[in-house]
């Protein structure tokens, strides 16, 4: 087993170090709202899809009532196969989306916290 | 019993063997609290959605969904479709943040967000509520699929001479040993096999039915299932449903007129239908005239009503006919909507699930299995359904062509205990070894998900109140013999649980036991900490007696309304009781008024109090900030390491 070597963390209420990393109160905000609006903005995509079941199996007839395929109807059809699709790629495109945000924000948050960090390290010293 | 269960018991006793020696050969590999609990955080994330996906799938996935189709149709494809969408809170709301903030349990996020003792105890509590609420179910599954497979109990040995108290207290001996001796990376490694064996036990199961078929005699022809026609076919007739009648009311000419009505449509897809249902009748008055008392029970066959819109028809003194195809035969209106919101929102709050969200290296690799889990459940979950539509017709065939298998029992061509549609159908069309495969798939998906309850509650002593207040001084070697030690207490009182289901009634008061306490595990998993974890990572106003009081509104008052429920099941509470304990012993998903409770009381008691941890803005560059991950990235430490290495953080 090799060691890992130590990221030599330091904690203070204003910013985090891990080795040559800070994250700031000011960068992790800025991830923070980017993050949020992401997550919600799927979230609110996911809820609204998944109530409209119900919503349309109390409410449309027709939803659960005409047979489009063999024995399917079309709420038959979706909620067998078709939600599961939706599922996928909600999961799949979120999970690339956010990656990406991290990358992105992971540079941002570096450099906003540039100028900071040498104001911390200096200080310290 | 004969040569038909001896497979089963052998594949299932290979399974056994085989967990057992996965968890000696982990055993090397768990010497500190972080193998032991996280299995060193090192998990790769296929590894990990296997094994995120096994604890997941439990007997009520395995046995229930299926059972749930095969007898209600459409509304048990909505139960598994809940299932799956479940998932999709956790990956966009949870799963990153959780395992930014690293520790290892849920009530250690609890104490580090909101910064007090008493925090971290409430949690613990959550996590002991909501697990052994897990429990039960598993354990009633592990004694009832024992008694089906083995049949037999320690003739003379007291309690255990009955096979379903022999089944409870075997299956939870041999999870206690191999949890642990094998720790989170025994379980892990056990967990992953076991996810493979049940999904392959099930797509095996639909390939058998789809493409081999079954040999129907009745009407001289090879059944092979096909979706949309066997769905077309199913939908044609109303849905009919075993149901009992007392000898006395069989004798009122009128409720027998109707019972022979409900015969004569179950047996219109027969190879002769008015031979069949003669042949039914006929059993039903033998029944009837060798019966004891006139409060004998009879096995009939009935038309299933549709609950949709029970309202409309209450008030206009209408009533839906009731077809596979069509919802409402489990949910009426409200419950359409609140079973989907229980399975959804609960998902996100069992710890057991939770805590695996530790073992990833990163919060991307977090996400990235949470991906794989939704792979992986989806296609069971597409399968189980279509498995319980083939059921229909299979074991109706069976049935007609007088080659149904005698465990189980049936009326009008249906199971009368939907929940043995699993081994039936795997009996029927793929014989002995089919029947195996399925049983020991049975026992997989209870082993690997009452192995994951018993390290999220293991821990939740071991390390949230022993190691932080008992003896924060504690050697490694001391903190992993109280895991231990803890894995041994739960799984005695996971027996005890076990035992006492049939003692109280309530294997009797529900007809699908299993599937209902599931779903009670996810309301309380759903009301105790998915207001409190949704806030806490996404509203820094969120304050301890915030998160406390919405803790305590949505877990204390979904295990309230559950208590109550299950009086009302016990006739405790009347079935005539109203106001608002009638009101609330009827609910059967507390979820839609527990869950926006917890969120409301988080509001508006944070905002009276006001009083925020000194460090909130550490905290909350813990959940949100990504410089630990940047610097693991840097160093190449973002990579999950193989299981058997020790020694991780």
């Amino acid at each position: 087993m090799t060691t890992p070597p130590s990221s030599e963390v330091t904690i203070t209420s204003t910013y985090i170090q891990h080795g040559d990393h800070i994250d700031t109160i000011e960068s992790v905000d800025l991830v923070f709202k980017e993050q949020r609006k992401l997550s919600f903005t799927y979230g609110a995509i996911f809820f609204i899809v998944t109530l409209a079941v119900p919503a349309l199996t109390v409410s449309v007839e027709g939803w659960w009532r005409t047979q489009i395929w063999g024995g399917f109807t079309w709420n038959y059809l979706f909620i067998s196969l078709i939600y599961y699709v939706f599922l996928w790629t909600m999961a799949w495109t979120y999970s690339k989306k956010a990656d990406a945000l991290d990358d992105r924000l992971a540079e941002v948050a570096d450099k906003v916290t540039e100028d900071v960090a040498e104001e911390i390290l200096e200080a310290g010293a | 019993m004969g040569d038909l269960n001896t497979i089963a018991i052998v594949l299932v006793l290979i399974l056994v063997a085989m967990t057992v020696a996965l968890s000696v050969f982990s055993r090397r590999f768990t010497r500190t609290t972080a193998d032991f609990y996280l299995a060193g955080r090192k998990v790769g994330s296929f590894a990990n959605a296997s094994a995120i996906s096994g604890d997941y799938l439990s007997a009520a996935s395995f046995l229930g969904v299926a059972a749930a189709v095969y007898a209600s149709g459409l509304d048990g494809v909505w139960y598994a479709a809940g299932f799956a969408g479940g998932f999709m809170v956790v990956v966009f709301f949870i799963a990153s943040p959780l395992r930014r903030f690293g520790e290892y349990t849920v009530p250690d996020f609890a104490f580090g967000r909101f910064g007090t003792n008493r925090m971290r105890l409430v949690a613990v509590v959550g996590v002991l509520a909501t697990s052994l609420f897990y429990m039960a179910p598993q354990m009633y599954g592990a004694g009832t699929t024992w008694k089906v497979l083995v049949g037999s109990g320690i003739p003379g040995a007291g309690f255990l001479s009955d096979p379903y108290n022999l089944g409870v207290v075997v299956v939870g001996l041999i999870i206690m040993i191999y949890v642990a001796v094998g720790g989170m990376k025994g379980t892990t490694l056990n967990q992953i096999i076991q996810f493979w064996w049940l999904a392959f036990a099930m797509i095996l199961t639909l390939l058998v039915v789809s493409f081999v078929g079954f040999n129907n005699t009745a009407k001289d022809e090879l059944m092979r299932f096909n979706f949309a026609a066997d769905l077309g076919t199913e939908s044609e007739s109303y849905l009919m449903g075993p149901g009992q009648l007392t000898v006395a009311e069989l004798e009122d000419p009128a409720v027998y007129a109707q019972a022979e009505l409900a015969m004569t449509e179950a047996a219109r897809h027969t190879s002769d239908p008015e031979a069949f249902a003669a042949a039914e009748m006929a059993r039903i008055d033998e029944a009837i005239a060798t019966a004891e008392s006139p409060d004998t029970m009879v096995n009939v066959v009935v038309f299933q009503k549709n609950k949709l819109h029970q309202l409309k028809n209450e008030l206009l003194g209408t009533e839906d006919a009731q077809f596979f195809n069509q919802p409402g035969h489990r949910y009426n209106g409200f419950d359409q909507f609140s079973m989907v919101l229980a399975l959804v929102l609960g998902t996100a709050g069992l710890p057991h699930i939770l805590n695996r969200y530790y073992t990833n290296p990163s919060g991307s690799a977090a996400r990235r299995s949470t991906f794989w889990v939704l792979v992986f459940i989806g296609v069971f979950y597409i399968v189980s359904p279509m498995v319980g539509l083939a059921g229909r017709s299979m074991v109706r065939a069976a049935v007609d062509s007088g080659v149904a298998p005698a465990t189980a029992d049936y009326v009008g061509g249906l199971l009368v205990k939907s929940d043995a549609l699993m081994p039936t159908i795997a009996r029927i069309a793929g014989g002995e070894i089919l029947m195996g495969i399925v049983s020991a798939g049975a026992f997989a998906a209870m082993f690997s998900t009452l192995a994951g309850l018993l390290i999220a509650s293991a821990s939740a002593v071991g390390h949230d109140v022993y190691e932080k207040y008992i003896n924060p001084d504690a050697t490694e070697k001391q903190k992993v013999f109280i895991g231990k030690a803890s894995v041994v207490f739960f799984a005695l009182l996971a027996i005890s649980i076990g035992y006492l289901i049939p003692a109280t009634g309530l294997n009797t008061a529900y007809p699908a036991l299993i599937a209902m306490m599931v779903t009670w595990a996810f309301a309380v998993g759903a009301g105790a900490f998915v207001p409190m974890l949704l806030t806490g990572i996404w509203w820094k106003g969120t304050t301890e007696r915030g998160a406390i009081a919405g803790m305590i509104v949505g877990g204390g008052g979904s295990v309230v309304i559950i208590f109550m429920n299950m009086f009302k099941a016990l006739g405790t509470i009347g079935a005539d009781a109203g106001g608002i304990v009638g009101f609330l012993a009827n609910l059967t998903f507390p979820t839609l008024f527990t869950f926006p409770a917890a969120v409301i009381a988080i509001i508006i008691v944070s905002k009276l109090d006001g009083k925020l941890p000194k460090n909130v803005d550490e905290i909350w560059m813990r959940i949100h900030g990504n410089a630990h991950e940047r610097w693991e990235k840097e160093h190449g430490l973002d990579k999950a390491s193989g299981l058997f290495t020790s020694g991780g953080k």
